[in-house]
């Protein structure tokens, strides 16, 4: 029996791997180039050629990982939070109240997406500058959340008018509870699923995100990762140093792989939550 | 529900106009003046940007390449996704694992990820090259990013490699949560997998296929980083996305005004094309 | 029958109350919020605090020596300049400007501290233009010459600049360099130094195929590169898909071609007295394509990068690599072949005629004008570019290009043939984008790739859209 399982299931494991080696490929050049020298150039496609931490230790040092970690995490973590805090809030009446003002509200969010932020960036430093908004580090934070705000608030609202009845909140109501600890203490804790959702889908783009930070941080000290990574790319003078800057991408995801690896058992939980109690 | 509910919104909506909306409202402000970039003062000059957008042709040729982009990179980013989803949902054990590296790609940089592509597209020595000359094809001929016609589609292919592991992850997630009363009862009622597939599978996915569908179409209107790193926007201008093209207008020719026109123009299909998809998926998923 | 299914990732789907939700969840989110007030709070006010406290690390950051210094010059006030540059850092041993000057710069003055940002090309380009609109100008920051992008001209004229022409060093840099990075009469930059386009080539690979004298016109250099195609050999690799490379080719040749009897051809350009489609112009754009034509080209150019090329060509798959002597450093990297390199100005002429090369001053460094330490970074200029300061020896040690200061010696022997050409006979002219609107090089390249790639695009086509472009741009 267990004989005919495996047979039958073991042409689909293939074709799973070796669509997912596809997938990895271009990544296993970046893995192998990392191990190499500095100045090793030579066809990156002969993988494993060689093996030195050279590469690690240069992007390490020049890139001040461990600053630049915290910086990356302390700004990840809080734009994130006040994301999924801000946009769940907005989310909840755009979800629960059928009115014009409503929708209007759903599609101003919504539209947000569809500027891409080099187009406007002029515009936004101007009103940053013009609000005098003095840490560096606080300005990409407030892009980050801005940017967010679309795509959360729609996944969102959509996941509170679908899959939260109002039925939940009635005995609250009942209770007497006023509007904030219905959300905070009833809805809220619901939201799970797509607060992971969130959570994966903005935390991993703001974490790699190097273009509202190299705008608005000038100090070494504060770089987040990927504006540390930025300076090894090369130009007409200095070739670029490919094998450190594969080194410092690797060193720079590792975080974001555990976080996700971790943060999956939630994604998982959370959708089955339901299913226990159901 | 009590209109005091609104409150709630007030947060994201301040920070949202304040640092978004007012800066676009500023961007159509320059539309119609010739700023470039630098110069404290500017003059307004109605519609002579929008007119000159549409007589060099810039217009046309942005709008079409990246229509194309929007068009192949929807579809091929969802068609694979979705594929990928159902075989990952095969009550196969290590799909978390998978899960996990199908994800991978995600968490790269573009610039790291557009490098690394272009050792894969490139002639000769390069992956795929090499690949072809095993099976004994000449490698030195093998042409993608240096090529007027395939260019734009070998870039489009490094955007969606990088979009299967978001893509499927949300698919996966609808998937999981098909109810497996639903497909038994199908079962009883004698379908077959196929049949299963498209009569109850696939109705109850609507949501997820319109996020994503949605996703992928706005994100393809908006193609910038790969053409950029890659080609930037080349062989000549055939990898020039609007917003490649945008960027370099405003950039490098120091024609501000001229680009937030071009902006203004890539807004509005952008919108328009954006609500139709959204407006059509919403009444099949109602439907559905 | 009740439908039973898992609140889910937005599905249509009823859910099954399940209102145990526990106290510890709220208690848990309720200590988050705080967390994440507090991360706020911090973040916002102490931004400067947390920075300040890194220490000493050891990539030689400049706000190390701050404290030690200090007791030196009592009298005056602690002064941060903000300087932030184009380039990339070096990946092993010091950056010139992201470590050595900002150390330097402290020990001489204690009271200064400079803080060096340094972005790739593009990446810079906006950020500046970014800060420059906001009035956030870095105290120092790249200029390029004459009318490239972020010019001396362009930034200049809308009044970004402050006027450096009276600094003392100015008299000891060649009138040439000078003029590069004025406007309207007073200097506005200095440049890094001179920078000439060549031809590099392998000396094993030439012996081989019998090329015994370096070609001096155009036809010696077509029977070359014929030589070597004969031997199997690829004459020339570029790296077209970078599109800037086919500036490198082409403003030698038309060197030859136009500027050699017209040197002023740009002012006429900008009188309207002349244009792009004028025929020693097209000559020397189908001159360029003819290399491709010819079969000369490695194929495929169009999708190699620049440092692609550079790495074919020092694995010895090519004989030849058109571009500038800021490419030294990638090109002396050892590769899969050992060869000695040579350089020669590809020479566009017809034979009889003298070799005229394109030279031009490189990028440098401008002042803001709205900078509050104006005087504080004269100052650092002066010792600078002192020509007797040990930081100016340290300068021209590292320094790529060829020094633009009178009397330096050249550093790099490779040059030195082309270099002694260019003084000894006064034949060059500048690149020919550097007195052009920002965006007509870029067309140029855009046509040309066309033409290469098989397009049905005639050289006169590629004139006819540069002028376009130009008429578009020239305001």
């Amino acid at each position: 029996m267990t004989d005919n399982r495996f047979l039958r299931s073991l042409p689909r494991h293939l074709f799973i791997i070796a669509i997912l080696a596809i997938n990895l490929l271009p990544l296993v050049i970046a893995f192998s180039s990392s191990f190499r020298s500095i100045r090793n150039m030579t066809n990156p496609l002969n993988l494993f050629s060689e093996f030195t931490l050279e590469s690690y230790k240069a992007a390490f040092t020049r890139m001040q990982f461990p600053a630049a970690l915290m910086n990356s995490l302390m700004m990840t973590v809080v734009a994130v939070v006040a994301v999924v805090l801000i946009t769940a809030m907005a989310s909840y009446p755009i979800a629960r109240i059928d009115s014009k003002f409503s929708k209007f509200l759903y599609i101003f969010f919504l539209s947000g997406l569809v500027i891409p932020s080099q187009m406007i960036i002029i515009p936004i430093v101007k009103t940053m500058q013009g609000l005098d908004i003095t840490s560096a580090q606080l300005r990409p934070i407030i892009m980050f959340i801005t940017c967010s705000i679309p795509f959360s608030s729609f996944l969102y609202t959509g996941f509170i008018k679908n899959s939260v009845p109002v039925e939940v909140e009635e005995s609250a109501v009942i209770d007497g509870a006023g509007l904030l600890r219905r959300f905070w203490q009833i809805v809220f804790p619901l939201l799970i699923p797509v607060t992971t959702a969130v959570v994966i889908t903005q935390g991993v783009w703001i974490w790699n995100d190097f273009f509202y930070p190299m705008v608005f941080i000038s100090k070494q000290d504060e770089f987040p990762l990927p504006l540390a990574m930025l300076g090894f790319l090369g130009d007409q003078t200095n070739p670029t140093a490919w094998n450190v800057l594969f080194a410092a991408s690797i060193l720079t995801s590792l975080p974001l792989l555990v976080i996700f690896g971790f943060l999956q058992k939630f994604f998982i939980a959370g959708l089955t939550v339901g299913a226990v109690k159901g | 529900m009590k209109k005091t509910l609104y409150w709630f919104a007030l947060p994201a909506l301040l920070l949202y106009s304040v640092f978004w909306i007012y800066p676009i409202l500023t961007l159509f402000g320059y539309s119609v003046t010739d700023y470039n970039g630098l110069v404290k003062q500017y003059n307004f000059v109605g519609l002579d940007n929008f007119r000159q957008i549409f007589d060099d042709g810039i217009a046309a040729s942005s709008i079409t390449t990246t229509l194309i982009y929007m068009f192949v990179f929807a579809l091929c980013t969802n068609l694979i996704s979705l594929g990928l989803a159902f075989l990952l949902n095969m009550k196969i054990r290590a799909t978390g694992i998978y899960r996990t590296i199908a994800y991978i790609p995600a968490l790269f940089s573009p610039i790291v990820v557009g490098y690394i592509w272009s050792y894969v597209f490139m002639p000769g020595s390069g992956l795929i090259a090499t690949v072809i000359s095993w099976f004994g094809m000449d490698g030195n001929s093998f042409n993608v990013l240096g090529n007027y016609n395939y260019a734009l589609y070998g870039v489009i292919s490094v955007d969606v490699w990088k979009h299967i592991g978001t893509t499927t992850v949300i698919f996966l997630a609808g998937l999981q949560t098909i109810p497996k009363e639903l497909l038994e009862a199908g079962e009883i009622d004698g379908a077959n997998a196929w049949q299963k597939t498209r009569y109850i599978r696939l109705p109850l996915l609507a949501t997820s296929i319109t996020i994503n569908l949605t996703l992928s179409v706005i994100n393809g209107l908006k193609a910038f980083e790969y053409p950029f790193i890659m080609t930037n926007g080349g062989p000549g201008r055939s990898t020039s996305t609007l917003v490649v093209d945008i960027f370099r207008t405003a950039f490098t020719e120091m024609q501000y005004g001229k680009a937030a026109a071009l902006a203004v123009v890539s807004f509005v299909i952008i919108i328009v094309l954006t609500a139709l998809l959204v407006f059509r998926l919403n009444k099949k998923e109602v439907s559905a | 029958m009740k439908n039973r299914l898992w609140p889910a990732l937005n599905l249509e789907s009823i859910t099954e109350c399940t209102g145990g939700i526990t106290v510890k969840r709220s208690r848990w989110l309720r200590l988050l919020t705080l967390v994440t007030i507090m991360t706020v709070f911090l973040a916002a006010c102490g931004g400067g605090g947390n920075s300040n406290n890194q220490g000493s690390n050891s990539s030689g950051n400049a706000n190390t020596n701050t404290n030690s210094g200090a007791t030196g010059d009592a009298g005056k006030d602690k002064v941060t300049l903000t300087m932030i540059v184009s380039g990339n850092r070096a990946a092993d041993g010091e950056d010139f400007e992201l470590d050595i000057l900002p150390r330097m710069v402290n020990e001489k003055f204690p009271h200064i501290t400079l803080e060096v940002q340094k972005l790739p090309d593009d990446q810079y380009e906006t950020n500046i233009m970014t800060k420059l609109a906001a009035g956030e100008a870095p105290d120092i920051f790249r200029i390029w010459p004459r009318m490239a992008s972020m010019g001396v001209i362009a930034t200049a004229k809308a009044g970004y600049l402050a006027d450096l022409t009276d600094l003392p060093f100015q008299q000891y840099i060649s009138q040439g360099a000078r003029e590069d990075m004025s406007y309207d009469g007073k200097i506005y930059g200095i440049t890094k130094g001179i920078d000439m386009l060549g031809v590099y080539y392998n000396k094993s690979l030439f012996e081989q195929v019998g090329i015994n004298e370096l070609p001096r016109d155009w036809e010696a250099f077509l029977a070359a590169s014929q030589k070597l195609k004969d031997a199997g050999i690829t004459p020339i690799v570029m790296g077209d898909k970078d599109s800037w490379w086919i500036q490198f080719g082409m403003y030698q040749i038309v060197a030859n071609t136009l500027y050699a009897e017209d040197k002023d051809f740009d002012l006429k350009l900008q009188n309207g007295e002349a244009e792009f489609t004028d025929p020693r112009w097209v000559e020397a754009i189908a001159k360029y394509y003819d290399l491709y034509q010819k079969g000369y080209m490695a194929s495929n150019t169009l999708a190699l990068s620049g440092s692609q090329a550079i790495q074919m060509f020092i694995d010895g798959q090519a004989a030849m690599v058109i571009t500038g002597t800021w490419d030294l450093p990638p090109l002396m990297n050892e590769g899969a072949a050992q060869f000695e390199r040579g350089f020669f100005p590809l020479p566009g002429n017809d034979p009889g005629e003298p070799v005229w090369q394109a030279v031009a001053t490189a990028a440098g460094w401008g002042v803001s004008a709205d900078s509050k330490h104006l005087d504080v970074v004269k100052e650092v200029l002066n010792y600078w570019f002192d020509p007797s300061s040990d930081l100016f020896a340290k300068w021209v040690e590292y320094n790529p290009s060829i020094s633009a200061f009178e009397g330096v010696p050249l550093t790099n022997e490779i040059f030195k043939d082309a270099y002694e050409q260019y003084l000894a006979t006064g034949n060059s002219i500048y690149f020919a984008n550097q007195m052009w609107p920002s965006g007509v090089a870029d067309e140029m390249q855009a046509k040309f790739g066309e033409m290469i790639g098989g397009r049905n695009v005639t050289a006169e086509d590629v004139a006819a859209a540069m002028q376009k472009k130009f008429n578009e741009l020239w305001k």
